[in-house]
């Protein structure tokens, strides 16, 4: 069992008995649960059902943030910034409202992203916040996508609800929704999916006054306040194990013609103090706003600078405001990654740079060196997970439109651990699923040659980052388009501490014998007859290849991922026969011998 | 005498239930023999021989039937000792195995290493040749990749091998093509085919069950064949069926066919006792046991199938009926985190060291100690006193909670338990609230040996109004197989959608589908007045990625072209069901039928003839016990009753415990107990 010092658990400042604060907390956690599976059973786009696109969360009024469950870390990291305008907007907040929120000028993430908001009062007291966030297929952007890389301005992007009351005592208000299904393209399905968010306040509201009938106004909202303490203490003795110190990263996102013809540079320093558990996120020197939709909101810049912090600490820190308070975030007004500058467009702000600002968080602890940070992963939105449309020759030429994941990047290496495979870059964090060879070609009319790991593309290191996937797909009698963003084409995933750098982004069209390098961000045809070939990044290594355990190298070798000549011109590894048959172990005299040397 | 009997292998003990033609059962428990399971199987035959007074030749011949819940496939893959199986997959689908549709994590969970696959690499081959779709050949198939194959597996000693061939579901001609050519080049080594084990059209979720029924083929049929020579030598002449992990037995053959349908089929008869035992239409199933707790539950008296069981790292790829397990036990350890908070689980003290107070060197805080030093446990009588359990101990390893909490000894034992009765609670929610049942309305059957020290409580949390303690609670899973039907489940794929319905084709799927399960019951005896056909389809919306199962109703299994607004109908209001929402504008494409065989036993209701005679007034408890209770916040003297002692009829007012041999049931304020003429306990909470 870890040992503890009972000093510091403050046990004279606690508010509720011990047993409480277990069973409070499975409650909330439960809630949230609860009201998660009512989004995913009720909504109906793809995205939010399958993509698990949507998440759901408990904030105090005075918006701190009380638990998250199952969640996608962008969506409730600061999910205090979307609640807190209502707040300052609204002096006539009631029992049985719900607020619609997607404006990135009054807190939101980007425009496809639906906040709902729903106040939960005890006796005519307001005590807490309901929020179900999702991510709508629609939101009647002039064109048909929620994320437009060349969106200047807020004009030129999706409808806006910047704070805007969408029921009142438990009626939802009609006049409001028919805004939202007249400029929307998939009407039924935006209804739907806001009537499943709606749904699922409803339930958080429902259980949280369960829970004050249960036991009382004084113990539920002393059970907050110790929760808190509980947060702000793992993350405090979390932090206190950290270096003390400024640190800085910097990565590039690649350049995109038209917005950023450099790419975009994105920087972040941490200044670390132990003593006080504190860490502080500079993110204020970087480039201004850029005139298209790469630019971040505040709420995904905020949020973003703490996740970089969450994924160096340990996964049990609970993620509620006690820990985030000890997490200082600063940003600049005007910056491509802080403050938009109003209008300047926001449309892409959950992705690309925001992946940017992630992976530049995760690897700025790197800095200390070993065993903390994490090497680069690799990017979002390579055409294996393209939005693929045309015309199905098997159904006398319907139109089809969607976006598939046929392949995505895999993740970077941290001390100990090789990257994951399954991992589609940092804001999405290996919670999406992969699709099935087989139901893609029951949906759709195309043909998936080939999809599969690309053996050598892994940055190499102590610990490796994850190898590229890679795949070959075709319409079947038909023409396709596919349009994607390929960050990770130009600037691959590098390694850190002596690590090596991942294996870039490719898009390439087959056609005959010819191989036509295609554009990283780009709308093309495959033509039938022809094909697309992707590579999605493979990670960063982390540390030197010639520290690494020569067991981890022939793991790789057998896996297929490593050519036995790379184990040993990379790694210095050889490697023989022997044990079981067909499985290669450590020659330990000539690896003794090649790292000799 | 004829007796019927259902022997169910636990971690630790063999459980026998036996049941005699006047319906009366007895339970006996024999040590489980790890390794040699069988040896165990015959020794509890002999207990319970013993426990009729008769010599085991004389018991035996009276022996009819033997139902059989076998752990061996699960330990195997538990334990990770499956038999080395090559792999044959499509060329350039190398990796469906490492992929599969990306396993899951956690958001901020990153130390870890992903996650090897279940055939390695280096047994692992592909093949030339591609199917689209739609059926058609795109490339022709490599009988040269084969050969290499087959000489790479001679040479690497492959015991059993897995074949997953792209699109064999809706053109299986490569598949069957690929084991023509290995049957021959490898003779007597056993070969499942995707299509044949798990035909449905999603790659990682067939493939996988094809890799790991071969993993398993040999083992299972080893058993089977010791566990018949075992029985033979005890001249036993009746029939011997296997429970499966989709709620029924199978013959012997079948299951030889098949056997990754006996994986995790133990749990799987608990809420088949729950539905023979109750006719309430939603009700949930808990079996806490040492070192977990298994819920399940059944919607509108019908079973629960999930296709989404995991073993390891990688989904069992064939349904199965819905049990989830989770890491709370009565071995569950309690410790306090860095922050402060109490936690319980899932590390577990196990059968050994076991808790602190088994007295066999374990020293930490488990929830068995817990509720010894609240009171509920009785440490002289811990299986009706065979066991002697050391409260010094528990009061120990409690206390080191207690001082670290800065809490008395009693309110930290309460902490562990009413900890661990939440993380059991979270079960039950996440799969009454995913299938959309309110546990408020919902009747709660208790099963294995600790879960009747928890309910009270349990159903408090979850405003559950009523439940069940059997009376042979402890072996709930062996009552299970007792009364369960004979069942098969068999599927084929068929593409078409309401938009281009073909009637014809679906029609001769389900008569294929019929062909078979009339087979399957007639090999197992069953007559065909006894037999009953349920016909499902997996069903999507058009771009919809998941399949729903919709049971449709097929007179003599057929289809015409008149039935598929009844089908559209259906699925519709399946949909609703589930997801809470219909789109009649949309299409409705079918995938795969299913149809599922089921054979009713003669003999299999015979435990209602036996019941309890009435007893009328009051019943004195056996004795008076202190139990630390949170609500009083000190020790109260609670009565204790023992459940030998009561007749139907008798009722009984919480607070209080009621105890039998093989568990404690601890009834809280408010809940009111009655023995039904079953011998069940059924609480009310008012």
């Amino acid at each position: 069992m870890d040992a503890i010092n009972t000093s510091d658990l403050d046990i004279a400042d606690r508010r509720v008995d011990p047993f409480l604060m277990s069973v409070l907390k499975s409650r909330f956690e439960a809630i949230v649960r609860e009201m998660t599976l009512v989004v995913m059973r009720a909504s109906r786009s793809a995205v939010i059902k399958n993509a698990r696109d949507f998440s759901c969360a408990i904030l105090t009024f005075d918006h701190k943030l009380v638990s998250v469950e199952d969640a996608l870390p962008i969506h409730v990291m600061s999910m205090d910034m979307a609640t807190r305008p209502l707040t300052e907007l609204f002096d006539d907040i009631a029992r049985g409202d719900i607020f619609l929120n997607n404006c990135p000028y009054t807190g939101g993430t980007h425009h496809a992203d639906l906040i709902m908001a729903m106040p939960v009062f005890h006796e005519g007291e307001p005590l807490f916040w309901v929020v179900a966030l999702s991510h709508h297929a629609d939101t009647g952007a002039p064109v048909p996508s929620t994320y437009l890389p060349f969106a200047k301005n807020i004009f030129e992007e999706g409808l806006h609800f910047p704070c805007v009351r969408v029921a009142q005592d438990y009626r939802e208000k009609q006049d409001i929704l028919r805004i939202g299904t007249m400029r929307n393209r998939v009407p039924d399905m935006w209804l739907g999916d806001v009537r499943a968010q709606i749904g699922a306040c409803r339930t958080g509201e429902r259980r949280i006054g369960e829970l004050f009938a249960r036991y009382g106004r004084d113990t539920i909202m002393g059970f907050v306040e110790d929760w808190f303490d509980y947060g702000a203490r793992c993350a405090k003795a979390a932090i206190a194990k950290l270096p003390a110190g400024s640190y800085t990263y910097e990565t590039r996102h690649d350049p995109v013609p038209g917005v950023a013809e450099e790419g975009i540079p994105v920087r972040v320093t941490i200044h670390v103090d132990p003593e006080k558990g504190e860490i502080v996120v500079d993110a204020r020197d970087n480039i201004d706003n850029v005139a298209g939709g790469l630019n971040l909101s505040e709420n995904t810049a905020t949020g973003s600078c703490r996740i970089g912090v969450f994924n160096n600490l340990d996964e049990s820190v609970p993620h509620n405001e006690g820990a985030k308070s000890q997490i200082k975030v600063l940003l600049r007004e005007g910056s491509v990654v802080g403050k938009p500058k109003y209008p300047v467009g926001t449309s892409v702000a959950t992705t690309n740079v925001n992946d940017r600002l992630m992976i530049a968080g995760n690897c700025v602890f790197a800095e200390m060196g070993a065993p903390h940070g994490q090497a680069e992963s690799g990017n979002h939105l390579p055409a294996g997970v393209g939005v693929i449309s045309g015309h199905d020759p098997f159904k006398n030429g319907k139109p089809y439109v969607n976006q598939v994941f046929v392949g995505y990047a895999g993740g970077g290496a941290r001390h100990g651990f090789d990257g994951w495979l399954t991992y589609c870059g940092p804001a999405n964090a290996g919670l999406i699923q992969l699709d099935s060879v087989e139901v893609d070609e029951s949906m759709y009319p195309i043909v998936i040659e080939r999809r599969g790991v690309l053996p050598g593309s892994q940055g190499f290191g102590e610990f490796e980052g994850a190898p590229a996937m890679a795949g070959v797909f075709y319409p079947l009698d038909h023409d396709m388009t596919i349009v994607y963003a390929a960050d990770g084409t130009s600037f691959p995933p590098r390694g850190v501490l002596g690590g090596g750098d991942g294996k870039e982004s490719e898009s390439i069209k087959l056609a005959g014998s010819e191989r036509v390098v295609l554009p990283a961000f780009a709308e093309e045809t495959i033509e039938e007859g022809a094909k697309i070939a992707f590579t999605a990044c493979g990670g960063g290594g982390y540390g030197d290849p010639l520290k690494r355990d020569p067991r981890r190298v022939a793991a790789t070798v057998n896996r297929g991922w490593l050519s036995r000549e790379a184990a040993e011109t990379v790694y210095k590894v050889a490697l023989v026969e022997g044990g079981e048959l067909g499985v290669l172990v450590v020659d330990e005299a000539r690896t003794r011998t090649l790292r000799a040397a | 005498m004829a007796y019927q009997v259902c022997i169910d292998i636990g971690g630790t003990f063999t459980d026998c239930l036996v049941s005699n033609s006047k319906g009366e059962i007895a339970i006996f428990k024999s040590p489980t023999t790890p390794g040699e399971f069988e040896k165990g199987f015959i020794d509890v035959l002999h207990v319970a021989a013993e426990g009729y007074g008769l010599t085991p030749a004389d018991f035996m011949k009276q022996v009819d039937l033997i139902v059989h819940g076998s752990t061996v496939s699960t330990n195997a893959l538990v334990e990770r000792k499956t038999v080395k199986v090559g792999l044959i997959l499509t060329e350039g689908h190398q990796d469906i195995l490492v992929l599969r549709e990306g396993p899951r994590k956690g958001a901020f969970q990153w130390r870890l290493d992903y996650p090897d696959p279940y055939v390695p690499r280096h047994l692992t081959r592909t093949v030339g040749g591609r199917i689209d779709a739609r059926g058609r050949e795109l490339v022709a198939l490599s009988l040269d990749d084969i050969g290499k194959a087959a000489a790479d597996f001679r040479a690497l000693g492959v015991e059993a091998v897995a074949v997953g061939l792209l699109w064999s579901v809706v053109n299986p001609a490569h598949e069957l093509a690929v084991r023509d050519l290995l049957e021959r080049e490898l003779p007597g080594i056993p070969i499942t085919l995707s299509h044949e084990i798990n035909p449905m059209p999603r790659e990682y979720k067939r493939i996988i069950a094809a890799a790991i029924d071969a993993s398993i083929n040999p083992i299972v049929r080893t058993y089977i064949e010791k566990l018949k020579t075992a029985l033979d030598d005890e001249r036993f002449g009746g029939e011997l069926l296997l429970a499966n992990c989709v709620g029924g037995m199978m013959p012997l053959a079948d299951m030889i066919r098949k056997p990754i349908y006996s994986v995790m089929s133990g749990p799987t008869l608990a809420p088949m006792a729950a539905l023979a035992l109750s006719d309430e239409p939603d009700i949930i199933v808990g079996d806490m046991g040492g070192t977990t707790f298994d819920v399940s539950a059944l919607r509108d008296h019908q079973i629960i199938v999930t296709p989404d069981s995991m073993i390891h790292d990688d989904s069992l790829g064939i349904p199965k009926v819905d049990v989830r397990s989770v890491g709370a036990g009565g071995g569950s350890i309690a410790f306090v985190d860095e922050g402060g908070l109490l936690r319980v689980g899932p590390r577990s003290a196990g059968a050994r060291p076991g808790p602190a107070c088994y007295g066999k060197g374990g020293t930490e805080p488990t929830v068995t100690d817990a509720n010894v030093v609240l009171g509920i446990v009785d440490p002289d009588y811990f299986l009706g006193g065979k066991m002697q359990l050391r409260r010094d101990l528990a009061e120990a390893a409690v206390g080191s909670i207690a001082a670290r909490l800065g809490v008395s000894l009693h309110e930290a034992a309460y902490a562990i338990y009413t900890t661990s009765n939440h993380n059991m609670v979270a079960a039950i929610e996440e799969i009454t609230v995913r299938e959309g049942i309110n546990p408020r309305d919902s009747f709660f059957v208790c099963g294995g040996g600790a879960t009747a020290i928890h309910i009270a409580e349990m159903a408090d949390i979850l405003s559950l109004k009523r439940y069940m303690i059997p009376r042979f609670m402890a072996g709930l899973s062996a009552f299970g197989g007792l009364i369960s039907d004979i069942r098969n489940e068999e599927s084929a794929v068929f593409l078409t959608s309401s938009a281009t319905f073909d009637a014809a084709g679906a029609a001769d799927t389900l008569r294929r589908l019929r062909r078979t399960g009339d087979g399957f019951l007639a090999e197992a005896g069953v007559a065909a007045e006894n037999r009953q056909f349920e016909f499902a389809f997996l069903g999507r919306y058009e771009y919809q990625s998941f399949e729903i199962e919709v049971p449709f109703e097929a007179e003599g299994g057929m289809l015409t072209d008149d039935d598929l607004p009844g089908l559209v109908e259906a699925f519709h209001r399946m949909h609703e069901r589930i997801y809470s929402i219909r789109a009649d504008n949309d299409v409705v494409e079918f995938t795969a039928w299913k149809l599922r065989a089921i054979g009713k036993r003669s003999g299999q209701d015979i435990w209602q003839r036996n019941t309890l005679a009435d007893q009328a007034g009051d019943v004195a408890p056996k004795a008076k016990r202190g139990v630390y209770r949170q609500e009083s916040g000190r020790v109260d003297e609670l009565p204790v009753y023992e459940m030998g002692d009561l007749g139907a009829g008798v009722r009984l007012a919480g607070p209080c415990l009621v105890e039998a041999e093989t568990f404690t049931a601890y009834l809280k304020d408010r809940h009111h107990g009655e023995i039904d003429r079953y011998g069940n306990l059924v609480v009310a909470v008012a």
